[in-house]
């Protein structure tokens, strides 16, 4: 029972962080929604707002982390290219170039197409719109409670980095499954 | 007017609108990307720069959009510092540029602005 450095990281980008970052949009979102003077005492508020910061800085946190780790480790190896003769149409020779291996077949040639082209760069959307949401939490901190306007901002912020980061994690799963990095 | 007796609101709409800056780069590179073989090439940062190894186009997309957000977040939040603005307008706005970069990376329609181009097929 082992991996290969590329089974490893693939598992690093897309299991281990993505389950932290759905950990931390599953916190930080109760935790928003639930900052409000009408449910909570100013004490629970107080007593919230460190959660929430981790909750929301470390989602943003992560976002980086898995885009940079996506992009530069194994992106390359999905996308590398197989030698000069290599017939392009023959999936039995093409196990090592996933991206060739999913275009070699009608059948398969959309995960390419469709989706790792919209997810190769949606989820770069991920990690700025969780920032700003992690930068408007830390800014007003226990007071984020007292600015609707603000929180309501954040929340919808919130909801579109998990949008942007779930159409990547989702096709990311899919073509894994078509075409793993191995 | 909305709450004032916190810190003013300016610097968290500049993070929005950064982001949505950010994310409208982005999306554009994408389809630039498509559109012209110059940009595509300059685009290969990782040939061009060393970041990265393999990455083509890919990294010069994603560093640019990147760079946006970072950049226009200094310069939005130096301007709007101890400023209270209409986050509902401000937001609004922010929607409209994170929606544009959604737009601009989803396929049917990036794939349909290419086409705009004949050169580019």
């Amino acid at each position: 029972m082992e991996f290969t450095e590329r089974e490893l990281w693939a598992v690093i980008h897309g299991l281990v962080l993505g389950t932290l970052f759905l950990l931390a949009f599953a916190g930080g979102l109760a935790g928003l929604y639930s900052l409000n003077a009408r449910f909570m005492t100013p004490e629970g508020i107080a007593e919230r707002t460190p959660r929430l910061l981790i909750g929301t800085w470390g989602m943003a946190i992560i976002a980086w982390l898995t885009v940079i780790t996506g992009t530069f480790i194994v992106y390359p190896w999905y996308r590398a290219a197989p030698p000069e003769g290599t017939d392009l149409a023959d999936p039995s020779v093409l196990g090592d170039f996933p991206r060739y291996l999913l275009l070699a077949s009608d059948s398969t040639a959309e995960w390419h197409r469709f989706g790792m082209e919209w997810k190769e760069h949606v989820a770069w959307m991920a990690p700025f719109l969780a920032t700003a949401v992690a930068f408007a939490v830390l800014y007003y901190g226990v007071n984020l409670y007292r600015r609707g306007d603000v929180r309501r901002a954040v929340l919808v912020f919130f909801t579109l980095a998990f949008a942007a980061a779930g159409v990547a994690g989702l096709f990311g799963a899919f073509i894994t499954k078509a075409a793993p990095v191995a | 007017m909305q709450e004032t007796q916190t810190k003013p609101n300016g610097p968290v709409a500049a993070v929005f609108v950064a982001a949505g800056i950010g994310s409208l780069v982005l999306g554009l590179f994408v389809v630039l990307n498509e559109v012209s073989p110059d940009i595509n090439n300059f685009l290969k940062f990782d040939a061009n720069w060393g970041i990265g190894k393999g990455v083509g186009p890919l990294s010069g997309k994603a560093l640019l959009g990147t760079g946006a957000f970072l950049l226009s977040w200094l310069g939005l939040h130096l301007g709007l510092r101890g400023k209270e603005v209409n986050m509902t307008t401000w937001l609004a706005f922010a929607l409209l540029l994170v929606l544009g970069g959604f737009a601009l990376t989803f396929p049917p329609i990036f794939e349909y602005i290419v086409h705009l181009f004949p050169a580019a097929e």
